[in-house]
């Protein structure tokens, strides 16, 4: 499903700050993995994840999704590939618009957008459906603001929106981190059910250890920029968070074992 | 006092007539501004541009739809130009907009040979409503009225299209558009365009009504239009499409009536413009003062 071959990306090359963020990365997932990826700060996490969805350009490598070249393909083009969910609530959605309509922008990104009625009944019921799934009440809201929801409202909605049209590669990183424990909680689980029902391939980027033993079936540790440990299938299984601490030192890290990280 | 308002009054139909007709430009206005939040100046070029291209057009025997037509065209050119020199040379919104207006003055001049024609023999759009039961002025209200409704409504119907959707999620968050899958550049183009088309249309409008065009006939409408968007907002509100789109209209009437006012209170025209400047930095500065600690979601500590 998603091949990344030797994937190289420096930022201020030639420069005194000169930052090797990807360090000829190389990784395959095959379709239903559920990776979570973990590593400390400025190990590359998120550069991964901007070089899969085409917000980031490689300095050199290869990245194929179910079997399509994508390396030099835009960020709207390769939204059709592949879903993401931000840190931050409120890069995923439209404020000024209401939870229907960015529904339908996330719908459209499976086809061209026409001149034709956006939220016809059908879409506006199909979408219901869809938010009830979350158990949050945004079935009730559809004609409501996204900028009158709460962020973990906001981030459900994002995360409903990422999912809802079954996405080669779901991407989401850290789109836990900036909720209160409680509503990080229920994103969560609603992430987890999502994945779980549409078989996405996923990859999740975490702070928290104990996602990463939980949750997913496979684990990728990174450390500037290169892949450190890969652990999958019954390793993964078996894996605990002093199994997983034995692998590597997380002293300087900002991970936190077990604990919400916020 | 009496005498002042028994001026005013007797130029209410003058005043309404001409509001109708410039509520275009505040159209043109609001689109990039509020819908786009592409800030732009490529009216006060526009607009001009809109009322040289329609003069020459009649002069040279073409129909007035058709000059209309030609007028709105080469506005939606003037305004992509504005766009694509912000999306490709990531040059400001505001300084590419000044570019334009300042080389469309040339252009204007250019097109019209000389810096004013009168326009008495062409038959304009207006002369089509000449019916002995309806006075010029009536005639005028009537037509801009009708073709300010029309805009109204298909841009409503344009707004709620799958397209026009996709255009409103590129000015309220253009990252997040283009992760969805939309072309940012092509709903900018569009949009800019369009809304240069409009005070184009504007333009072309105001020249036939007044028989007569100048290449100085956009100064200071940008100003105008923008003090009239402001009023309007006031009244209408923003929160739903319609009444953003409503209010460059509703705003225009009233505010060429204050203006027309002023006049007829014995207002200097020559201070109108410092006049116009305060009332838009009051309105724009009023939200602030009134509300002193801004209360917004992005600085607004996420809970449930
Ligand atoms: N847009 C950017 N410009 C410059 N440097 C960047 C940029 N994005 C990331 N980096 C650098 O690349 C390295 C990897 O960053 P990142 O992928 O964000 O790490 P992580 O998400 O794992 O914390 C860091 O050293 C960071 O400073
Ligand atoms: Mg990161």
């Amino acid at each position: 499903m998603l091949h990344i071959l030797g994937a190289q990306k420096t930022f201020f090359s030639g420069k005194p700050d000169e930052k090797v963020a990807l360090d000829g990365l190389n990784l395959t997932l095959d379709k239903g993995e559920f990776v979570v990826v973990i590593g400390s700060n400025g190990a590359g996490k998120s550069t991964l994840l901007n070089a899969i969805s085409g917000s980031l350009m490689l300095d050199s490598g290869s990245i194929h999704i179910g079997g399509h070249d994508v390396t030099r393909v835009s960020v709207h083009q390769r939204a059709r590939y592949v879903a993401r969910v931000f840190q931050d609530p409120m890069k995923g959605t439209a404020a000024g618009m209401t939870v229907a309509e960015n529904m339908l922008l996330a719908e459209l990104r499976q086809s061209k957008a026409r001149l034709r009625v956006g939220l016809t009944t059908k879409r506006r019921d199909w979408y219901r459906e869809q938010l009830s799934y979350l158990k949050l009440g945004l079935e009730d809201r559809l004609d409501t603001r996204v900028s009158l929801l709460s962020g973990g409202q906001r981030q459900s909605l994002s995360l409903v929106m990422a999912v809802m049209d079954e996405p080669n590669i779901l991407l989401l990183d850290e789109h836990t981190a900036a909720l209160d424990p409680r509503t990080a909680a229920l994103v969560l689980d609603a992430t987890i059910r999502a994945v779980d029902i549409f078989k996405l391939t996923t990859l999740m980027v975490s702070h928290n250890m104990q996602h990463a033993v939980d949750y997913g079936t496979r684990i990728l540790m990174l450390e500037s920029g290169k892949v450190k440990f890969d652990i999958a299938g019954d390793d993964k299984v078996s894996v605990t968070i002093s199994g997983l601490t034995d692998h590597f030192s997380v002293k300087t890290d900002r991970m936190l074992l077990g604990a919400e990280y916020a | 006092m009496l005498e002042v308002f028994s001026v005013f009054w007797a130029l209410v139909p003058v005043t309404l007539a001409q509001s109708l007709i410039l509520s275009f430009v505040v159209l043109g206005v609001m689109i990039p501004f509020r819908i786009l939040s592409f800030p732009n100046l490529t009216s006060e070029g526009a607009y001009p541009l809109g009322g040289a291209v329609c003069a020459v057009a009649l002069l040279a025997g073409v129909p007035a739809f058709l000059s209309i037509a030609l007028a709105f065209t080469a506005g939606f050119l003037a305004g992509t130009l504005t766009a694509f020199i912000h999306l490709r040379f990531h040059i400001h919104t505001l300084l590419a907009g000044i570019l334009v207006t300042t080389m469309l003055y040339s252009v204007n001049l250019r097109i019209l040979g000389k810096p004013n024609i009168p326009l008495f023999r062409e038959i304009k759009v207006f002369d089509y409503l000449a019916f002995p039961f309806l006075s010029i002025n009536a005639g005028k209200i009537l037509l801009a009225g009708l073709l300010g409704l029309l805009f109204v409504l298909t841009l409503r119907f344009w707004f709620n299209t799958e397209r026009g959707i996709v255009m409103r999620a590129v000015g309220d968050n253009s990252d997040m558009a283009e992760a969805q899958g939309n072309n940012v550049n092509r709903s900018i183009f569009l949009g800019i365009g369009v809304a240069g088309g409009c005070s184009a249309f504007s333009g072309s409008l105001m020249v036939q009504s007044q028989s007569f065009v100048d290449v100085n006939m956009g100064l200071g409408i940008l100003i105008n239009a923008l003090a009239a968007l402001m009023i309007g907002e006031a009244i209408t509100g923003r929160e739903r499409l319609l009444k953003q789109l409503a209010a460059p209209f509703i705003g225009s009437i009233i505010y060429y009536q204050l203006i027309s006012f002023c006049l007829a209170a014995g207002l200097a025209p020559s201070d109108l413009k410092i006049a116009t400047g305060i009332f838009v930095i009051a309105m724009l500065a009023g939200p602030t003062l009134i509300q002193k600690r801004p209360v917004r979601m992005a600085h607004e500590k996420i809970r449930e």
